[in-house]
């Protein structure tokens, strides 16, 4: 899938993928790239902006650790990142539920 | 914790189309590290061999200049706000000592402005207008600034425009502040070529000494600034 398709939810599925708890940027992508069955497979060097930027508005946490002998900044969702979370989710279900039903076929009425 | 030598080369070309305050593009350099050394792991354990997997890795990040463009408008962000901070930070305190000087010296003060009061230097009316529209400009592009590219952010849009806004508004401001520096040195040269005695000598040195580095440093930041938004177009 194209980068530009992305664009304006990759903010949302980034902070989806810290939902079920702390993760580096490459476990991050690792995720974004299986959870989409390897639709999104966006160049990994951009996504840690992503990251940044997310950081610097207070949607997520970035702190250095090392675990298993190796240095990584570790992002977390903050109260706020949870909130933001939330509320794409909601917009989210509104509008894909709207353009399913204009964009699926009606199913075939059932014969008797 | 050093990468290979392509890694390491990889990182390099990332770091020469990236300017930006030295500390926060180092953590940048060192997560990216991280992250492609993963990356080598992941390719590896997947069977490759250890050069391939290096090269895996490297393809999968992107071309460094592309990685270096997508962190330029976070680095732009952080520079100009870095400067609106320091600037907020450092002005009020020079601004202090440069009263203290003016109460401690002997000009008289009477309910007038600064270029009134008597034995103030002929140069005065201009310079301190100088000083007010460059405070003025300072405060409110600082104030602007430091709300807009803190927590602000989440509600705003991930353009570079508004990262090139930013860095242009700091860099006004560190002009700003360094025009204000000069124009009150420039008051304190006239009145010691005029009248030396009129001057407290410690108060009025610490309040020059410390315009003086604001000035040099003011200067240097706005320019930084200058260089962020210029690699943002």
């Amino acid at each position: 899938m194209r980068a530009e398709t992305l664009k304006g939810h990759l903010d949302g599925l980034l902070l989806a993928c810290l939902e079920a708890g702390p993760r580096h940027g490459y476990a991050i992508m690792e995720a974004l790239r299986a959870g989409s069955g390897g639709q999104f497979d966006l160049p990994t060097g951009t996504v840690y902006p992503a990251l940044r930027r997310l950081e610097r508005g207070g949607l997520i946490q970035g702190t250095w650790s090392a675990e298993g002998g190796r240095q990584r900044r570790v992002y977390e969702l903050t109260p706020a990142g949870r909130r933001t979370l939330a509320a794409e989710r909601g917009t989210w279900r509104e509008f894909s539920a709207a353009v399913t039903a204009l964009l699926e076929p009606a199913p075939r009425p059932v014969t008797p | 914790m050093t990468g290979g030598p392509a890694v390491e080369a990889y990182l390099r070309a990332v770091a020469a189309s990236m300017p930006g305050p030295r500390q926060a593009r180092n953590d940048i350099l060192a997560e990216l590290r991280s992250g492609l050394l993963d990356a080598i792991d992941a390719h590896r354990s997947a069977g490759l061999a250890a050069q391939a997997a290096t090269e895996a890795a490297i393809t999968e990040f992107g071309h460094p200049r592309q990685v270096a463009a997508a962190f330029r408008p976070h680095l732009a962000m952080i520079q100009a706000r870095r400067t609106a901070l320091a600037l907020a930070a450092t002005g009020p305190a020079v601004g202090l000592l440069w009263i203290a000087a003016a109460l401690a010296s002997h000009v008289t003060i009477r309910h007038a402005p600064p270029w009134q009061w008597h034995g103030a230097p002929p140069l005065s009316p201009e310079a301190f207008r100088v000083v007010g529209v460059a405070i003025l400009i300072a405060v409110t592009s600082t104030l602007a600034i430091i709300a807009t590219t803190g927590k602000l952010t989440r509600w705003l849009p991930a353009s570079p425009r508004i990262a090139a806004t930013a860095a242009a508004a700091a860099a006004a401001a560190g002009f700003a502040v360094a025009a204000a520096d000069l124009a009150i040195l420039a008051v304190l040269a006239s009145q010691l070529a005029s009248a030396p005695g009129t001057l407290a000598p410690l108060p009025v040195a610490a309040a020059a000494a410390a315009s003086l580095t604001r000035l040099t440093l003011a200067r240097r930041a706005a320019r930084n600034c200058l260089t962020a938004r210029a690699s943002l177009t």
